[in-house]
Order: structure tokens, then sequence, then C-alpha cells
């Protein structure tokens, strides 16, 4: 079931919201010894609030599609009260005294918090391979990762643990995840959900947002959070509107940006053929694919991962002295943050403003853009090395390839499932748009869906 | 090119042998990529960071 599908449900009296989140305490009871996708399950929390969200119903007091609704939110969103540990030993009895904007604003709208998932550590990384926590796998074949860093979010939310699970985005952390894990992951423009409560990783490239199992579900999440929040410097007064698509939105005339350069190269097989058919859909369903010439993304990363580097370790500078409080990947990234000298960060910044510039003139020739949302398919949990188009890569390089560049240009992107490797893993499709028009990208999204694109639901592997 | 096992040393950086030669090369490589990019930049371009003076947004 989809959120929409279960906000129905409720409202026929049929169920109840402790019917919903009593057997979402059950299936996690059941899976998580496997899927390690939870750090901390808030099950007395959940079942008080949904007997709260009952009564309300049944008072005439009712709070919208989200009320009564089973979520999750990774580990690194403040939950007053809650142990918040971001994945990492540095913060593991950090308990948080005031909620994240998002958690205030999701339980506004009568969302059923269940707790708080597993992530890699710090989100620095894509594999969710957690040395502390414990390595969450993918529903879809336990032996690979779910990507990562919201790596327990998109596994719960595959898993049907939860309806919705928040995620952030420093560098592809939501949209690797649901691409590995057949979820729809919502990457929004930069500022467009509040940051406040959030820990940081990259202050100009973080973002949060949603990882459900329909398009209008993620547009549902989107509407709940979206809107500027004074305890954020970064969140953006720009104005929101209605997300929610039409039930068949129709993409008659919409003209889709189809890269010939960059995204493209290096790519499996199966992910090629898989977003292909994708566009092919889109096509059919009266879209006019174009072909365009993407400004140098490779560029693009790499100014990202300059920003990057700088900003984690500044950020967790004070944290430097104990090196066995972090996982060795993790250790390595912020030693090398620390060596690169304040010049590259400072003209990183000044050539991220002059590739959004270059990259914004696409919008001239096409509403949106369709990309794979990583070259591979969830690799093996362990592998160091994916090979792609005869190259051997390093996999956490491969997996961001191109989903980064969009932290760097703060454009929003939806990557949707849009079929299934041979060997039965899911493959994502990504959508950009313009800044700040996330309801054309889930307009699209949700089409595509209707359409007939996407993936069985996941018969959990154990 | 800069030496970054010198850089390193001089940081005192907390990695040894294969680590230390893992994380040299990832900072090679990405300074391969980067560097050229440079000359692209003109004086006129500020960076992509804000600070607001009045402090209005919060």
């Amino acid at each position: 079931m989809t959120i929409r599908e279960a906000a129905a449900a409720l409202r026929k009296k049929g169920l109840s919201a402790v019917d919903l989140a009593t057997a979402a305490i059950a299936r996690i009871e059941r899976l998580d010894g496997s899927l390690r996708a939870f750090i901390t399950v808030t099950a007395p929390y959940a079942l008080q609030r949904a007997r709260q969200a009952d009564a309300e119903l049944a008072a005439g007091n009712d709070r919208g599609t989200l009320h009564g609704i089973p979520i999750a939110v990774k580990d690194l969103f403040a939950m007053r009260g809650v142990r918040t540990t971001a994945g990492s030993k540095v913060f593991e009895n950090f308990v948080p005294d005031a909620n994240a904007t998002v958690i205030d604003r999701l339980e506004k709208c009568g969302a059923v918090l269940l707790g708080k998932l597993n992530l890699h550590e710090l989100a620095y990384g894509i594999t969710s391979n957690n040395p502390f926590f414990g390595a969450v796998r993918n529903p879809w074949n336990v032996a690979h990762i779910p990507g990562g860093s919201s790596g327990g979010s998109g596994a719960a939310v595959a898993a049907n643990m939860v309806y919705a699970a928040m995620g952030t985005d420093t560098g592809g952390s939501i949209r690797i995840p649901a691409s590995f894990c057949g979820s729809v992951g919502l990457k929004p423009t930069y500022g467009r959900i509040s940051r406040y409560g959030v820990m940081p990783l990259a202050y100009s490239l973080d973002h949060a947002g949603p990882l459900t199992r329909s398009v209008s579900d993620a547009a549902v999440m989107l509407n709940a959070m979206a809107g500027p929040d004074p305890l954020d410097d970064s969140s953006s007064r720009h104005p929101t509107v209605d997300y929610l698509p039409e039930d068949v939105p129709s993409i008659r005339g919409l003209r889709v940006g189809f890269p010939q350069n960059f995204f493209f190269e290096r790519v499996d097989a199966d992910v090629e053929s898989a977003v292909r058919g994708a566009c092919a859909r889109a096509e059919s369903l009266g879209a006019i694919l174009k072909p365009v010439t993407v400004p140098d993304m490779a560029a693009i990363s790499a100014i990202g991962r300059v920003i990057l580097l700088a900003e984690s370790s500044a950020y967790l500078e004070p944290y430097l002295n104990e090196p066995s409080r972090f996982g060795s990947d993790v250790w390595s990234l912020l030693q090398q943050g620390r060596l690169l000298p304040a010049t590259d960060y400072v003209n990183a910044q000044r050539l991220r403003r002059r590739v959004r510039e270059q990259f914004c003139e696409l919008w001239q020739e096409v509403d949106c853009l369709f990309t794979p949302t990583t070259p591979n398919t969830a690799p093996h949990i362990g592998a160091q090395i994916v090979t792609l188009g005869g190259v051997e890569e390093d996999v956490r390089l491969a997996t961001t390839r191109f989903v980064r560049g969009m932290n760097v240009l703060g454009l929003p992107a939806l990557s949707i499932p849009c079929g299934l490797s041979g060997s039965g893993l899911p493959i994502g499709l990504q959508i950009i748009g313009p800044a700040f028009d996330e309801a054309l990208i889930l307009k699209v999204g949700a089409a595509l869906e209707a359409g007939g694109v996407g993936i069985p639901p996941c018969q959990v592997s154990t | 090119m800069r030496d970054w096992k010198a850089i390193a040393a001089a940081h005192e950086l907390n990695l040894e042998g294969h680590d230390l030669d893992r994380a040299i090369q990832a900072l090679t490589k990405l300074e391969e990529q980067f560097r050229p990019l440079l000359a692209d930049l003109t004086p006129e371009i500020e960076p992509a960071t804000r600070f607001d003076a009045a402090g209005s947004e919060t």
C-alpha cells in the first residue's frame, strides 16, 4: 500500500492508525535482524501517537493524508528525547532536546514516527556498511548494499516497514538508495526543505528529502515539509505550491532532454536499456525527446568533491583527535579534507557559480532531463571496485557519478524505479528539473509511473 | 602538482602506509581534475556562498 491508499483505508473506518503502526512494528521485528535498517525503533511512542491519531480522526480532526501514517527518519534528524547518532560512535549517546523542523512539520500533519534509520557513518559514503551499527542490507538481495548514505531509509521503504522515510542527500544519498532499493527518492532544490536539526555533512551541499513507494507519496511528503524556516539560514523563501500531481498527469509536448554526453558513458547494459525504455515510454506518452549536450559534469563533480572534503572536515574538526571513533573510509576522507588549502575551497565555490549559469542555459532548450540515477545496480556488500565499460572504478566514485552534480547545482532531482537488472536488482531513472520546479519533475515521474514505468513490489529476501 | 605526501607529513596526518597512499592517490586524481578548471575563473566571479550582514534571514 502507498500512503494515499493507506490514508483512504483509514477514512473508510476499516483500518486504524494503531493497526498500521502495529503491523509496521511487527514487520520491523521480523525483518530488521537481517536488514539492519533501524538504529532505534520508537514503538511505544509510535503506538501512543497512533492512538492519538485515531482519536482525532474519530473526533473529526483530520490532519490530511499523512494522518496516522507510519514513517521513519534517517538517524541524522534530531528527535526530542531520542538518541540521534548520525551512524557514528562520536554521537552514539547524543540525545537532542528539540526536534528537527522536518519532524515537527511531519508530526503536525499527523505522521506517526516509528524510529531512526541506519545510514552510512556520518552520512559520508554510499554503502551504508556501518562499522558501528551494522551493514544495512538490500531487501531485494541481502548480499548487496542498499546504497547510501540513506541506506536504512531505502531499505525500510522497499521492505514495507514504513510508508515513507526521510533521507538526506549531499552527493546522491537519497537518490542512490532509492535507485538501488527500487524506491522513489526526491532531492528537492537546495533550501526547499529546512535542514534545522539535521546533522550537517557539508553545509552548502546538504539537502533533506523523502523516500517513498510512489511519486505522489513523495509529493505528499514534500507538501508537508516545504517552505521557509526562520531557524534555517539556508532555507528559501521561494513560494511553495501544491506538489501533488494529478492521478494521470499529461506530459504531452513536454521537452525532455536526453544527454548525448557523460550520462551514458561507462553504464551497465541493463541500466542503459531500462533508462532508454523509460525514455521511449515518455515519448509514447507525448513527450518530445531532445538530444542535448550537458556541460562538463566531471568538472562539476570535481568541484563538488572539493567542497565536500573541505566542509565536512571543517564541521568535524573538533572530533578528529580520536581516530578510533571513526570507520576507516570516513577517517581517510576527513583527513583528506584537512589537507585541502582554503584557496581550493573558495575557488570551488566560485566555479560553482559559473557552472550553475552554464548548466541552467539548458532550460532554454528543454523542460527537464532524463538520466540514469546510477551507472550500476547495487554492488555486493564489501565490494570496493566496480567494472563498467571495461574500466575499473572505485565503487563510491562510480555510484555518485551521475548524482553529485545536482548537489553542486542545487537543482531538484527525482529517482524513480524503471526496471530490474538480469539479476533482479532495481534500476533508477533520474529526472532533473529547474530550480524550485519540484512540481514539474513530480508530474513527469507520476506520468511515467501511471504509464507503466516501474517495478513489482519487493519480495524481501532474507 | 602538489606534493601531497609532504603536505600530509606537515599536517601530521593520522594515516599510515596503504591508507596514506590511497588518500594521496585520491587527492592527486582530484587535483588533476580540479586544477585546470581554475583557468576559467575571472575576477568578477564571486564564491557561491552567502553572508547576510543584516541577519534578516533569521
